[in-house]
């Protein structure tokens, strides 16, 4: 149990440090996704511990899983495709203004026009 | 058997972050979040399941191939 | 120089791994409370079998309505950037996906299969996506997960067929969007004219109409996250000829 929290927990890391560490643009967008799969991963992974059937009433079943988190993921991915989309929109129009998606280029070219 | 799908989810990320073709990156984006859809229809997820599959395979991966194609598809090296 | 960026990169993550580290080594059991209240009352408050849906269309509808604002602010932010981005250069945009034919240029990859599977798929992706709306109530699915599914199938009539139809015109996509967002704020302030609060159910519990709240709502936000994905993605591919 403690070994699949420890993938998870490396994939986040994984997704933080391409935020941080890698120059490319779109790169950095892939770290956000990265870390929004880790996030709904530990929650579903949790949640699926204390019963062993899926949460839709029905009359055979005894012990469902819990279905709060389950809730919470269904409007945590819709936002992150919400924030992928209008990030990569920002990171075209950069490219379209200087030419360039590496992020000191970008730093540089955009503070030599002032 | 979650430990070998989440070890293929880690293998997949990392790959994405590391490689120098953009669109190779994109497939592995899109091959983790059916990966993702498949772990969470095992831990009696299918709520959560239906949209990942939907959205990470579809419209996550239309969005990135629009980026890329308006602007590099290598990465510069520096 | 360059080596006090790294230094500050370095440390960036350890602080991060000390906060996420916490949840990772915490030994307290997932409480299971809210699962065994659940499992006796959702049927009796919100008449559907689905329980995900029961929370977020019963107990904690006001989420969906922030989360549909946030779609709708996103999905207008983007469409804002896409449409000023320039014109784009003669190579670029004879390789639009919903150029007839002849205006096509040579090289650009678009073959026979590519038309005949899409189009072909198109209408049973699309009735299976407004299968996967309606009944959300006692089978898993709902509103989000069948209007994307209903988004991809107006994706792929966009990419398989050459004649124009409604379906992928963004004009009358951006009118169904406008009135299914109307409609989901009327249906929201309903409730307190029916002395059951906001977004409560204006129907009453225990008879045998009461899901039918649940399966309205769950048609106006399909409707409207499937078509405001499709303008996007339809803008995104070239074929908004008109503003």
């Amino acid at each position: 149990m403690i070994f699949e929290r420890i993938l998870i927990f490396a994939l986040f890391i994984a997704g933080f440090a391409a935020i941080v560490g890698i120059k490319n643009i779109i790169k950095k967008v892939f770290g956000l996704n990265l870390i929004n799969a880790a996030t709904v991963l530990l929650f579903i992974l949790e949640g699926s511990r204390i019963g062993d059937q899926a949460p839709i009433l029905a009359d055979s079943v005894e012990s469902m899983v819990d279905p709060v988190p389950q809730a919470l993921m269904l409007t945590a991915i819709v936002i992150g495709v919400c924030v992928t989309a209008l990030s990569l929109a920002l990171a075209v129009r950069l490219y379209k203004a200087t030419g360039s998606l590496d992020i000191e280029v970008i730093t540089k070219r955009l503070q030599g026009e002032h | 058997m979650n430990i070998l799908i989440l070890s293929l989810i880690l293998a997949l990320g990392i790959y994405a972050l590391l490689c120098k073709d953009l669109l190779h990156s994109i497939i592995a984006l899109s091959a983790l979040s059916m990966l993702s859809a498949l772990l969470f229809t095992m831990l009696r997820a299918p709520d959560v399941a239906i949209t990942e599959a939907a959205v990470g395979a579809g419209v996550t991966t239309i969005i990135f191939v629009w980026a890329i194609r308006h602007t590099q598809r290598r990465e510069e090296d520096s | 120089m360059k080596y006090i960026n790294t230094a500050k990169q370095i440390i960036a993550i350890l602080l991060v791994c000390l906060v996420v580290g916490v949840v990772i080594i915490s030994e307290h059991s997932w409480p299971e409370g809210a699962r065994d209240y659940l499992f006796a009352h959702a049927f009796e408050d919100t008449g559907a079998t689905n329980t995900v849906s029961a929370i977020y269309l019963g107990y904690r509808a006001m989420d969906t309505l922030g989360e549909t604002l946030v779609l709708l602010v996103a999905i207008t932010g983007t469409m804002a950037i896409l449409v000023n981005l320039g014109k784009d250069t003669i190579e670029e945009e004879a390789v639009h996906f919903c150029l007839p034919p002849e205006k096509r240029a040579k090289n650009a990859l678009r073959t026979h299969l590519l038309e005949v599977v899409s189009s072909k798929l198109g209408p049973i992706v699309l009735l299976f996506g407004f299968y996967v709306m309606l009944y959300g109530h006692i089978s898993p699915g709902g509103g989000f997960q069948g209007g994307v599914i209903v988004a991809s199938s107006i994706v792929f009539l966009a990419l398989g067929t050459e004649t124009k139809s409604k379906l992928t015109n963004t004009v009358v996509l951006s009118r169904i969007e406008a009135i299914a967002f109307l409609a989901l704020v009327l249906a929201s302030i309903s409730g307190v004219f029916f002395e059951t609060g906001f977004f409560g159910n204006p129907i009453k519990p225990e008879t045998d109409l009461s899901a039918n709240f649940i399966i309205l709502l769950n048609i106006i936000i399909g409707l409207k996250v499937g078509t405001s994905i499709a303008t996007m993605c339809i803008a995104m591919m070239g074929g908004r000829h008109d503003l």
